[in-house]
């Protein structure tokens, strides 16, 4: 019993490893001290500590819910003039780095 | 051998321990940083300079507030949309959670050759790269008859702490049916949409307590920022209430009486029972001292923020020329991580990205109406060059609005903990 349960988590973290990896792969010309310095502009307004009262806390976010939110403000899809305004600069370079940062913070 | 005495073994196990804790202090002094001025160009300067570096710069912040009282969302306070106590902040964080070393003192003057600080205490700091971050002085010569002494009587409010406090009990005292007039700054100045948004959180306060009372804007411009948003919601809100003169009906302010509180002008003498008179301005002084400025403000490198007349220093926020940046708090942040991270890579060769500059401003015209105007921007050899932005439309929906209010308590909360945890 308890060696099924050793395997089992030994098969969930090579798992979660193996899939975080290869999330992290596909993440062409990702950088992550770009990544943070690109941040600089989120916490402008986006608290990392507090509630995200009137702007959404981005801090815990999944690369690829980040991704798919950013590029959503990019093609206009959502709205918000803040929101197209820094997604419309962000090349795939830029997005990528962020999302490799932000699945680094805690 | 000879025995060691007690003494200087202990001498010696103290010493080892400083020499380990602190590699960088025994073998070689950190390079200094010293940032002037604790707003959102300095204290965000200090704070990404600390952080980033880990330790590798040592980082002194001279401001000699010990509580920093945020000038963006004061006109809220005077609307009643924020307790005082809210734009309060102090710089705890900063020490604590970065090792910035607080000086809370005035920087008197600077000796560019030096690169030394001098203090109001008689001390004086070194530097290797120096942040002048000391926002705006008034020009109170600006407006004929207005003084530091006339201030109490018509108050500016344009730096916050008191003086929001003063006018605002002027606001909340004044006479029914009384006259307010709100004399704007000429351009260019900190907060562009700011004596705007002034203006509709008085009409608020007087819809609530003085609903006969009028509100006269004598402007020494001939259009301002927002315009269009601003007007259309004076007039859904406060019709009739707020009469705006530009320079060209007016033909200028010839004089002001804070004894009588008149306003002389080439179409008519107003008489106010309460008033707001924010002068032109300038650079904070400590930059004119340190020679970095050419005439009222700070002439910078784009890509950098480095003041053109010394490479040693750079301006941030209302005192430099960031063409075409407008002078507010975001900007001043923005600013701040571009030279942050220009001054961390010259320092300790870490990698200097391409600098990238974004502004929001964002204002509220009522209760749950509030707009925002904002741009992207890039470095050129000659300037902060606009690249993209967007306004608030007139017409908006209600819910839109209330949205962009409620973004707006969003990031003071998001901008003033960046500058000060």
């Amino acid at each position: 019993m308890k060696s099924k349960s050793i395997l089992l988590s030994i098969f969930l973290c090579f798992f979660l490893t193996n899939k975080l990896y290869a999330e992290q792969n596909q993440l062409v010309g990702a950088d992550v001290d770009y990544g943070e310095h690109l941040f600089g502009e989120c916490v402008t307004c986006h608290n990392s500590t507090g509630l995200g009262q009137g702007i959404p806390k981005i801090t815990g976010l999944k690369t690829s819910q980040f991704i798919t939110k950013i590029l959503a403000y990019k093609t206009k899809e959502k709205e918000n003039a803040v929101m197209q305004m820094v997604a419309e600069r962000l090349g795939e370079e830029e997005i990528n780095s962020l999302a490799l940062y932000l699945s680094k913070l805690k | 051998m000879t025995k060691m005495k007690r003494r200087t073994f202990v001498g010696m196990a103290a010493a080892t321990t400083t020499a380990l804790s602190m590699p960088s202090i025994a073998f070689g002094a950190l390079p200094r940083v010293v940032v002037i001025g604790g707003g959102a160009g300095g204290a965000t300067a200090a704070k990404y300079i600390a952080k980033d570096s880990k330790g590798a710069i040592d980082v002194t912040l001279v401001e000699a507030s010990k509580r920093y009282y945020t000038c963006f969302f004061s006109n809220l306070y005077l609307g009643d949309f924020r307790a005082y106590g809210s734009i309060g902040h102090n710089y705890y964080g900063l020490a604590v959670n970065h090792g910035v070393n607080m000086v809370h003192e005035w920087a008197l003057s600077v000796n560019n050759a030096a690169k030394k600080v001098n203090l109001g205490s008689g001390e004086s700091i070194s530097y290797d790269k120096l942040v002048i971050s000391p926002g705006i002085d008034l020009k109170f010569e600006s407006v004929n008859g207005y003084s530091a002494e006339a201030q109490s009587k018509m108050p500016h409010a344009w730096k916050s702490g008191t003086q929001v406090q003063l006018l605002k009990n002027q606001v909340k005292g004044m006479k029914k049916g009384g006259t307010f007039v709100m004399v704007p700054p000429p351009n260019p100045y900190r907060c562009p949409p700011g004596p705007y948004e002034r203006v509709s959180m008085i009409a608020h306060q007087f819809k609530k307590s003085n609903p006969t009372a009028k509100i006269v804007i004598l402007d020494p411009k001939n259009k301002f920022s927002k315009q269009g948003l601003f007007m259309e919601g004076w007039q859904k809100h406060y019709p009739g209430m707020i009469e705006w003169i530009s320079a060209e009906t007016h033909g200028g302010i010839k004089n002001i009486n804070a004894a009588t509180m008149e306003f002389e002008t080439d179409l008519d003498t107003f008489k106010a029972d309460a008033a707001s008179v924010v002068p032109a301005q300038r650079a904070g002084r400590i930059a004119m001292n340190a020679g970095v400025n050419n005439g009222d403000w700070c002439p910078i490198v784009p890509a950098s923020m480095q003041a053109q007349a010394d490479e040693n220093i750079y301006v941030l926020g209302d005192a430099s020329i960031a063409k075409s940046m407008p002078k507010s708090g975001f900007s001043a942040n923005s600013q701040a991580k571009v030279a942050a991270n220009h001054i961390r890579g010259s320092l300790t060769g870490s990698k200097v990205f391409t600098p990238r500059f974004a502004n929001t401003c964002w204002s509220l015209v009522a209760t749950n109406d509030g707009i925002k105007v904002g741009a992207n921007y890039k470095a050129t050899d000659e300037k902060i060059d606009k690249t993209s932005g967007f306004i608030s439309k007139t017409g908006e929906d209600s819910n839109l609005r209330k949205a962009t209010y409620e973004e707006s308590i969003g990031w003071y909360s998001g901008i003033t903990s960046d500058m000060f945890s």
